[in-house]
């Protein structure tokens, strides 16, 4: 029944609604119509902070650019630091802190895969949107979550599937030796690795090490026993480098590709090897779009000296990941646009689900899909003579993809 | 497979495993002494190996060192650093009478003040090497394939293991370890120093550390995670029956063969796992291990 005050409840309960709906809006985590707070995280010290601390700073100078450009639809990025030191607790800390105490409206962080796992389940809870720095961490990217984005360097499955294609595409390799570890990133390479072989219709013949392997002349005298026409190493540096010296001993002189978890420093590479003649025939993998260094790359080393005068300075920087911070710090920028100025964090999710980009730093495109969370599927490779490397042409993709398993 | 095939793999198989063996005999050797003299397993045996060999590495690599002051300097510093540690560490928990674990506890918190340190000079950040004591070059013994520094390695193990042997059997000195290890009171009353003996015990330990850092680490690169190689060695030690010299050299060859023919004839991933299943044959069947004598019971 309608009564004279039903216009006046009507009123009171659309004005309630109202009252709850627009700070809705409002208090969209880390927003304001001037600015948007930004979590950036990595390791600022300890034993991996190579990995990271100058990832973080290509990030950081690519966002000072941005603001420097007059910022993202009127709103300038600020940024809220954490040290994670690539410690899986020290990781969760931080993105706890980051989300609760400082109220970011997303997280764009973590240079170490087993500590980016250890986050995944905190970011998925919370809702809050994560670009991952420069971690591969195929552990937090499949199965796909909704509000988590990574491998902007280049996932463990793309290295395994991007390596055999140049193995076959460039070596004409038939029958493939491939050189892995018995663990969980091991296993995730082999995968796409297998599938890439198998499609390529080539053969795959596999040996799985323990990472602290000290002797490897079993596995890679089967491997010369059958007859492999190249060696794929997708180790970690310490065996990668005791590998190519037996290989070296042991009369191997098939081509031997570095995966590029396998190169920390390459002129440590080439001390530890020790001979010359053990590199006549080694390619190593890069994810750039070129070699560092070079004319292409030039502008991300440019900016780097002219953002940080006193670090570029310094013998060991810029570090050797330094350019892999600024692919992520891209494709923020880029969905932070696409999603406009009427900004939530599910618009900002369905911009970057979207992504489809050449940042001109990687090897392939930066693409996001409705099932897909890893950004970068190619690498390019180089021939490397223990001193001198030269780019072999071409960029070569992993076809890998999930199928739900 | 073919006769070939199998006649290469069972000849580099032993040869590379005799090679990987002295690695872990080595510090197997470095660990029986110890234990012998002290009743203390150290657990810091595999960061001592780890700070020598980048003691090493700064001599040489980074100071530009040439070789004959750079070794024995290395080798001197580590007998002087375990000494110190046995003496000032050691000595103060074992006054305090706790129960002998403490001692062990001890030596884990060497290790992990030794990786710390060296984690702070920032050099363990990737692997590293320096040049080897050896030339470039191989010598082919039937399939078989050897690098000089795998032959030196080799025998730089039975060289100290023989040296060590005689030490003990035939020395004053030896003696009076020997003597500390079956019954320290005892000793003691005979006129045996006991601190000079476990002092100068700790130091050889020490040395043979670093002789062993400075031969392996051109070969298996130094991490700051090295150490972890020292499993291996214990299991070489447990395998000899850990309180006999020679048998830490042949439990260290064992392990190193069995890792290698077990990669080639098994799997590759079953190469870690093959030396505990080793020990866990030795102790169901021979509990003392191969070479520590026959069950002894005393009454106490």
């Amino acid at each position: 029944m309608l009564t004279r005050r039903t216009p006046l409840r009507a009123a009171a309960v659309a004005a309630l609604l109202s009252m709850f709906a627009a700070p809705a809006l409002a208090q969209e985590p880390g927003l304001t119509p001037t600015s948007i707070k930004i979590g950036l995280f990595g390791p600022l010290s300890g034993p991996s902070m190579s990995y990271g601390f100058d990832v973080m700073n290509a990030a950081r100078m690519y966002y000072d650019k941005i603001n420097a450009e007059g910022g993202i639809h009127g709103r300038k990025i600020e940024l809220s630091v954490q040290d994670d030191r690539c410690n899986a607790n020290d990781l969760v800390a931080a993105v706890k802190k980051l989300v609760e105490q400082d109220q970011v409206f997303l997280l764009n962080g973590a240079s170490c895969s087993a500590a980016a796992v250890a986050g995944k389940d905190y970011v998925v809870r919370s809702g809050v949107p994560w670009l991952m720095l420069n971690a591969s961490a195929d552990g937090a990217l499949y199965p796909p979550q909704p509000n988590i984005f990574g491998a902007f360097s280049i996932s463990q499955r793309a290295m395994g599937g991007s390596i055999v294609e140049f193995a076959v595409k460039q070596l004409n390799a038939k029958k493939i030796g491939y050189i892995n570890h018995d663990d969980a990133y091991g296993a995730w390479n082999l995968e796409a690795a297998q599938f890439q072989a198998k499609d390529n219709k080539v053969d795959l013949v596999v040996e799985s090490v323990n990472p602290n392997i000290s002797d490897v002349t079993a596995p890679l005298l089967k491997l010369r026993a059958a007859n492999v026409d190249v060696l794929l190493i997708a180790t970690y540096a310490r065996p990668a480098q005791l590998i190519l010296k037996k290989a070296y001993e042991l009369g191997f002189t098939k081509p031997q590709v570095l995966a590029v978890n396998a190169i920390a420093n390459v002129q440590q590479l080439s001390e530890n090897v020790g001979s010359k003649d053990a590199f006549k025939n080694v390619y190593i993998q890069e994810v750039l779009a070129d070699k560092p260094g070079s004319e292409k790359l030039k502008w991300v080393y440019d900016m780097y000296k002219t953002s940080y005068p006193d670090l570029a300075s310094k013998p060991d920087h810029p570090q050797v990941y330094m350019p892999y911070g600024i692919p992520s710090a891209m494709a923020v920028v880029k969905a932070l646009q696409d999603a406009g100025p009427d900004l939530t964090r599910a618009k900002f999710i369905e911009a970057a689900k979207k992504l489809n980009f050449d940042s001109g730093v990687m090897a392939g495109p930066i693409a996001f899909g409705e099932n897909e969370r890893a950004a970068q599927k190619a690498s390019i490779f180089l021939k490397f003579d223990g001193a001198e490397m030269t780019r072999v042409p071409g960029a070569f993709a992993s076809r890998w993809t999930y199928q739900g398993q | 497979m073919e006769l070939e095939v199998l006649s290469l793999f069972l000849q580099q198989g032993i040869a590379s495993g005799l090679v990987t063996g002295s690695i872990y005999a080595l510090l197997a050797l470095a660990i029986v002494i110890v234990f012998r003299t002290t009743d203390v397993a150290n657990f810091a045996e595999g960061e001592v190996y780890m700070a020598s060999a980048y003691l090493a590495f700064f001599l040489i690599a980074i100071v530009s060192m040439p070789f004959w002051i750079a070794v024995p300097a290395t080798v001197f510093a580590v007998l002087i650093g375990a000494s110190l540690f046995q003496r000032v560490v050691l000595t103060q928990v074992a006054a305090a009478k706790g129960v002998s674990v403490n001692l062990v506890i001890a030596t884990l918190g060497l290790s992990y003040v030794l990786k710390g340190i060296v984690r702070a000079t920032g050099f363990g950040d990737t692997p590293r090497s320096f040049p080897s004591v050896m030339g470039e070059g191989s010598v082919t013994l039937g399939s078989a394939s050897l690098t000089y520094l795998d032959l030196t390695i080799l025998g730089a193990a039975l060289a100290i293991m023989a040296v060590f042997f005689w030490m003990f059997n035939y020395t004053k000195i030896g003696r009076a370890m020997r003597a500390v290890g079956m019954n320290r009171r005892a000793s003691q009353l005979v006129g045996i120093n006991l601190g000079h003996v476990q002092m100068l015990v700790w130091g050889l330990s020490g040395a043979i550390s670093a002789v062993a850092a400075i031969l392996i680490a051109p070969k298996l690169l130094m991490t700051a995670d090295m150490g972890v190689v020292v499993t291996l060695a214990f299991a070489a030690a447990i395998i000899g029956g850990f309180t006999s010299l020679p048998g830490a050299v042949v439990g260290g060859f064992i392990i190193g063969i069995t890792e290698n023919l077990v990669g080639l004839f098994v799997s590759s991933r079953a190469i870690n796992v093959a030396p505990f299943v080793v020990i866990m044959l030795v102790l169901i069947f021979m509990p003392q291990g191969l070479f520590g004598g026959k069950v002894r019971v005393r009454k106490v």
